[in-house]
């Protein structure tokens, strides 16, 4: 009898919502908004990243891409990109759940300008705050085990650690830190959040057993960013799967994967 | 006339009113945007009670694409 080969793809829930894509993925820096269409969809991805920018009066643009987004019919994951400081992040997450009509925000206070590191006081700060407010909160963080524990304790049910600086492309810098932080909090969502540059990256982010990836430079700048999207969307669901099926103890030696008994012209002596 | 701040620029309008004639005289027509008054969000519910001042700063932010 012929077993059925059909892997299951598993779905996963975040936010109150169950998904089935394990990619979350940005909506800046394409070459055209058509490209940006293109990517998103054949990403597979269902959350999509969105931000706020004063507008001036008559300006159309703002109204035109919130149309395009919409009618992808995908969860829309608005951040704070730009704040510096809890209340500035704090005002950023009112103003997009009245705009997208979400109670989702990518929590993003910046400490430093020149590498775009978060600011773990401010952002544990503005935690506080959103939570007690209804917000479902998506902060972004560096790989660092102690902040991700204050973020937990102040209800955190999601942590995004970054791989490595925003827009780099550098991988993951310290996968030893990002384990250590996966196993000391199983119960909680975690999603690599910046610093991927290609889909081996996200795969070995999945392959940690983080619950997703999410990124936008990689895609947007590949010189085809719809073939990109289609790389990483089969790049998440391998780390995931290879993250289920249970990697491989490592070895300190080698050990031969043919059988050895039966081999040819083994220990053969000429008389 | 009274001189106000709308996105980092001084502008002036005739006179202390409501958020939604400041929308209307500086002719914001579109929908689909978010106001915050000196830093403070102001839900759309309450733009007609909420008085808008000499010096007051005002953030008009809508939808762009995002990271």
């Amino acid at each position: 009898m012929t077993k059925n080969m059909n892997i299951t793809h598993d779905t996963w829930e975040i936010g109150g919502k169950t998904l089935s894509s394990r990619l979350l993925i940005g909506s800046a820096l394409y070459p055209s908004p058509a490209n940006m269409e293109d990517a998103i969809k054949i990403s597979g991805a269902q959350i999509v990243t969105v931000a706020l920018r004063r507008q001036s009066a008559g300006e159309k643009s703002g109204r035109d891409f919130w149309n395009i987004i919409k009618s992808l019919g995908i969860e829309v994951l608005p951040n704070t990109a730009g704040c510096h400081s809890a209340k500035e992040a704090i005002t950023t997450a009112q103003m997009a759940r009245e705009v997208f009509g979400t109670n989702w925000i990518k929590l993003e206070v910046i400490g430093d300008q020149y590498n775009l590191q978060p600011d773990p006081f401010e952002t544990v700060k503005a935690v506080e705050v959103l939570i007690k407010e209804g917000f479902e909160v998506f902060p972004y963080t560096t790989d660092d085990l102690v902040v991700a524990k204050r973020l937990a304790d102040v209800g955190c049910k999601i942590i995004m650690p970054w791989g490595s600086m925003i827009g780099s492309g550098k991988g993951l810098m310290n996968p030893d830190n990002l384990l250590a932080i996966r196993k000391q909090f199983p119960e909680l969502k975690l999603i690599i959040d910046a610093g991927i540059g290609k889909p081996s990256h996200a795969t070995q982010a999945m392959e940690l057993g983080y619950d997703g990836v999410l990124l936008n430079s990689a895609i947007a700048l590949a010189h085809d960013p719809v073939k990109m999207a289609d790389a990483f969307r089969y790049a998440v669901e391998a780390g995931r799967l290879g993250y289920e099926s249970g990697v491989m103890q490592q070895r300190e030696f080698a050990s031969p994967s043919t059988p050895t008994i039966g081999t040819p012209f083994w220990h053969q002596f000429k008389d | 006339m009274i001189e106000i701040i709308v996105n980092g620029k001084r502008t002036t309008i005739s006179k202390e009113m409501n958020i939604k004639e400041v929308i209307k005289e500086l002719h914001y027509t579109q929908e689909g945007f978010a106001l915050a008054l000196n830093g403070t969000f102001v839900a759309i519910a309450t733009y007609e009670i909420t008085i808008i001042h000499d010096n007051d700063s005002i953030e008009i932010l809508a939808p762009v694409q995002g990271g």
